[in-house]
């Protein structure tokens, strides 16, 4: 908010030079931004809390300097005397509901002019930010600045019968405001209204047809406390928010309206010549008793502590208008009507810490408890940062929101409609992601065409997945994407793309490293945004838990060059176990090797050609691997020649030659007979 | 037999020094003369051949020839060694100065690297970390947090509705609500994790990272949350700085606050990093509101607590100089290499 330092200081007469005051207000809460000569005032920009509306007017800020400087207030300006005649009869006002509308007063001033304010009104008006309209509109404005109880004006003739009637809106009730905008209402907002129609938008905005005009020459003033929760869902189903419905939805002071009303009537008098009624309507039906609360020097103790001695703490309660009594131990107070946000005791402690400036607080840790450390198990998002970023990868930060559709083809197949948002943003920000893969693939979009070629990026985070539950699930994963070279170039060695066992052996190990052991089955065919013949996933007891692949030639048209991309759940992989490793004793013999070049067709599935060999009885302990592969002719397209080496690692006694070969040829004949492979360089 | 053993020894002698250093050919001449069907092998069979008395004495002559040639063929070698030796220290060479074979080099976006210091200094003060969901219900975003429907504060924060009837969580308080639900006191916790706002502009993004620290306990006071919060600091950076705490209004807490740390560029004197306040505001704090504590069944009489939060990009950006906060999610990796920390 705007204020006028010269405002302030003729409610509250302080010496003090600008920078005092604004340091004063901020360091009790009330953030002064910024401090700005206009004029021959001065602007402070304050930034008021929300839980602070009697700050929401000069008056509010006035209290607060005067408990912080020792300056007591100006006297409040006497009302003025009303010339006009006794009557009582000319308005009536009925409130219909009185849950929302808590005091509606009413009076009405005569003979007024309409003309432009006088220079003291619009430089004041212009240094809170408000640009001047004419001597009534100003009126208006003025008394919510001052009072922060907002107000306002309908010409008088205009209202019909002489009636306010404060209730809730009819269904689909239309109402034109004066910003000239047609506005359906609902019974859930509140209006005032005439003897016929609608003429305001309770606590918001009046209507167009009830407006002051240069014509106008009765003035109704009303000055009124609505529920705060009734204009706040108003001002939301409207998208209307005003300076008065800002107010009004934190809560004004129910007993300020007769002075709000009183420097309305003094303003139209001085400025605009009017003569105002002696009477005025003033119904009240939520007139209630002044809240009282107790405060013991224990709580503050315990709060803040420290114990400021009792002096201090009823010097502190009594700056601020609390009226306190009693003590040592428990004080009472008595809550001013403008004070909404003081509820608890809790608040008082905040009241005394913050007048005694929270500088006074001491710097201790002994209070704090010990707590026993719930888990020594490492999160496993952060070993995935850890293994990607070792092996050369760059961690990247995605959105949670993506365009809708963007992850279609990047989901397995029945899993249900991602979330939407229901007021996106941007339209690119939309649903909620279901994988970690379409953000990372337009990060690689973006750097490919800002010349990276060499793209290595992954992310960790949530995507989500709606279900059946209150909460969509939100499992952990790791999106990976690689364009590219496999290795940084180097004369040692001739320069090669990224190819299917790059990746594949960084998921692989990436999926060692989280779960030590653990061998997930690898087949082919990934996510439906991956190349159908160069894909893969991984899973275990039917359910995948990665996916790896080059992307569909179809969405690698679009880019310069060809990506790759993996992604991994990580809350579908086994919990890491608290077993400590055990030795086992070191081999004394040593081991044997014998390769077999075996051919495998376009179709057949290395994990079964392993298993199938590793059934065969072996007289040692065995490991078999593919160590090299060979493509091309004579063989067939899609064929290849992959060489075993089978290693005997014999743990008691040595191995004769006899019986290495005797387990060959079972190994041989395993390959030619139940699965019908041809082996190469061996006589049939 | 002695002009025999003087022409082998000569010829022996020729064809070691025509071998010269060649390891290959020395072998071959031992092979020539002391293999299994070598010249001095033959000779030793012919001694079985000789008569009693003239054996002895050719035995001894075959064998001092013998001995003879095989020192000489000893020494043949090792010269043979030491020259293969000179010729590769003489030949294996290659400059050593070019470039070398290099693995990628990857990194932890500067987040991850901040939020991970500031963990540790968290651990090693006895903080639990814990974790929660990022799509929350209004309960657990507002409601327990002491932001009924309705209520004003709730302006502060623009929130994303689900069309579930969720929300993207606005701050990681849900985290401490869902912390207190399950555990009771004592609780001593951080919870780092991403926010959600609705907003976009060259100082806000849409989504953020936030850190949050909640103490519960029976003897927690707001000189406690100082004591707390100048560890924090002190730790994180390594050096003397001091705090200050002004009123702050949050719904959740009462008393409120919000802490300011020492500018560590001009320790409080005044630049251009701390618009000249000697000051740098890092977050709100406070202790924890009654109504959050009645919310999870946690007794406010007999228990008391506090909470603080603070931005872990801005505590990035500063750390690093980075001064676009859009950098941050727009992994460029220009940018990201930028930052190579790994741990």
């Amino acid at each position: 908010m705007d204020v006028s330092l010269n405002w302030l200081r003729e409610l509250c007469p302080f010496e003090a030079s600008p920078q005092v005051a604004a340091s004063a207000l901020t360091s009790r809460g009330l953030t002064v931004d910024s401090v700005t000569a206009v004029g021959g005032d001065t602007r402070f920009e304050i930034d008021i809390p929300a839980n602070r509306p009697d700050c929401l007017g000069h008056r509010g800020l006035a209290r607060e300097l005067s408990a912080a400087l020792g300056v007591p207030l100006a006297a409040d300006v006497q009302p003025v005397k009303a010339g006009g005649a006794e009557v009582a009869s000319a308005i009536d006002v009925r409130i219909d509901d009185p849950d929302l509308c808590g005091r509606y007063t009413a009076r009405i001033v005569r003979e007024v002019r309409v003309e432009p304010s006088p220079a003291w009104v619009v430089e004041r008006l212009q240094v809170c930010g408000i640009r001047s309209i004419n001597n009534v509109v100003d009126t208006s404005n003025l008394v919510m600045l001052e009072t922060g109880n907002p107000i306002h004006f309908f010409d008088l003739p205009t209202v019909a019968d002489g009636q306010i009637v404060v209730r809730r809106a009819g269904v689909k009730e239309i109402l034109t405001t004066l910003d000239g905008q047609e506005r359906r209402l609902d019974e859930e907002m509140l209006v005032i209204a005439d003897g016929r129609r609608g003429i305001a938008l309770a606590g918001v905005m009046g209507g167009a047809e009830t407006e002051i005009g240069e014509q106008t020459r009765v003035v109704l003033i009303e000055a009124a406390w609505f529920l705060p929760n009734s204009i706040r869902r108003t001002t939301r189903r409207t998208g209307l928010s005003t300076d008065a419905s800002h107010r009004f939805e934190r809560g004004v002071d129910p007993e300020g309206v007769r002075a709000a009303q009183d420097m309305a009537v003094r303003l139209l008098v001085e400025l605009a010549g009017g003569v105002a009624d002696k009477s005025w309507v003033d119904v009240y039906p939520a007139a209630s008793e002044p809240r009282h609360l107790e405060l013991r020097a224990g709580e503050i103790r315990r709060l803040l502590g420290y114990s400021p001695s009792t002096a201090e703490s009823l010097e502190a309660l009594s700056a601020l208008g609390l009226q306190p009594s009693g003590g040592p131990d428990s004080i009472e107070v008595t809550i001013p009507s403008w004070r909404v946000d003081l509820e608890r005791e809790a608040d008082l402690v905040e009241e005394v810490a913050r007048h005694l400036a929270y500088d006074r607080i001491p710097t201790s840790l002994a209070g704090l408890p010990v707590v026993e450390s719930a888990s020594v198990q490492r999160d496993r998002g952060e070993l995935a940062r850890d293994l990607l970023s070792t092996q050369g990868f760059h961690e990247a930060y995605g959105y949670a929101m993506i365009e809708a559709g963007e992850d279609d083809r990047f989901v397995e197949a029945g899993l249900n409609p991602p979330t939407a948002l229901t007021h996106p943003i941007v339209e690119t920000m939309a649903v909620l992601r279901r994988s970690i893969l379409p953000g990372l693939l337009r990060a690689t979009d973006f750097n490919q065409r800002h010349g990276t070629r060499d793209v290595r990026l992954f992310e960790v985070g949530r995507v989500f997945h709606p279900g059946g539950a209150k909460f969509p699930a939100e499992p952990l994963r790791v999106g990976i994407v690689w364009s590219g070279r496999s290795r940084p170039a180097h004369w040692g060695e001739s320069d090669r793309d990224v190819q299917w066992f790059d990746l594949i052996g960084l998921v692989e190990t990436t999926l060692d490293g989280i779960a030590p052991g653990y061998r997930p089955l690898r087949e082919t065919g990934g996510l439906p945004a991956h190349h159908p013949g160069l894909a893969v996933h991984w899973s275990a007891a039917g359910v995948p838990v990665a996916w790896a692949g080059a992307l569909h030639p179809e969405l690698q048209a679009e880019l310069p060059y060809p990506v790759w991309l993996a992604e991994i759940d990580l809350d579908r992989l086994p919990g890491s176990t608290s077993e400590v490793p055990q030795y086992s004793p070191l081999p004394k013999l040593g081991a044997v090797e014998r390769d077999i070049a075996v051919v495998l067709p376009l179709g057949s599935v290395w994990h079964d050609v392993h298993e199938a060999l590793l059934a065969v009885p072996a007289p040692a302990p065995v490991r078999i691997d593919a160590i090299d592969r060979y493509e091309g002719k004579p063989l067939p397209t899609g064929s290849s020649a992959v060489t075993v080496r089978v290693r005997l690692q014999p743990d008691q006694s040595s191995l004769t030659d006899d019986k290495i070969e005797a387990y060959r040829l079972k190994l041989l004949a395993c390959l030619t007979g139940p699965l019908g492979l041809k082996i190469r360089g061996e006589a049939p | 037999m002695q002009s025999t053993l003087e022409r082998i020894e000569r010829e022996f002698d020729t064809a070691l020094a025509s071998a010269g250093t060649d390891s290959k050919a020395v072998d071959q001449v031992r092979v020539r003369y002391l293999g299994r069907k070598g010249e001095i092998t033959a000779l030793m069979k012919q001694l079985r051949e000789l008569p009693g008395d003239q054996r002895k004495q050719a035995g001894q002559a075959v064998n001092r020839l013998k001995q003879a040639v095989q020192a000489r063929l000893e020494t043949a070698l090792e010269a043979a060694a030491t020259a293969r030796q000179e010729t590769i220290l003489a030949t294996e060479q290659s400059d050593l100065t070019l470039p070398a074979m290099q693995s990628w080099r990857g990194s932890l976006h500067p987040v991850t690297q901040t939020r991970r210091e500031l963990e540790s200094v968290f651990r090693n003060l006895g903080f639990t970390i814990e974790d929660g969901p990022e799509v929350e219900d209004d309960f657990h975003n507002f409601q327990a947090l002491n932001m009924p429907p309705d209520h004003p504060a709730r302006d502060a924060t623009d929130t994303f509705y689900l069309e579930d009837g969720n929300v993207l969580r606005t701050h990681t308080s849900p985290v401490q609500i869902r912390t207190m639900e399950t555990r009771k006191p004592p609780i001593k916790m951080v919870c780092p994790g991403r926010v959600y706002r609705r907003d976009l502009d060259a100082t806000h993004l849409p989504m953020f990272h936030q850190l949050e620290a909640l103490v519960v306990g029976e003897t927690v006071t707001m000189a406690d949350l100082k004591g707390t919060l100048e560890a924090l600091w002190g730790g994180f950076y390594g050096s003397e700085i001091r705090m200050r705490l002004r009123p702050g209004y949050f719904p959740f807490v009462e008393p409120g606050c919000e802490y300011d740390i020492s500018c560590r560029v001009c320790d409080g004197a005044g630049c251009r990093v701390c618009k000249q306040s000697g000051w740098i505001e890092l977050g709100g704090a406070g202790m924890v509101h009654p109504a959050v504590f009645e919310a999870v069944d946690i007794d406010p009489a007999r228990y008391s607590g506090f909470a603080f939060g603070l931005g872990i990009d801005r505590i990035a950006m500063m750390r690093h100089g980075i001064d676009d906060l859009r950098l941050l999610l727009e992994n460029d990796v220009r940018f990201l290499g930028q930052f190579p920390g790994v741990s």
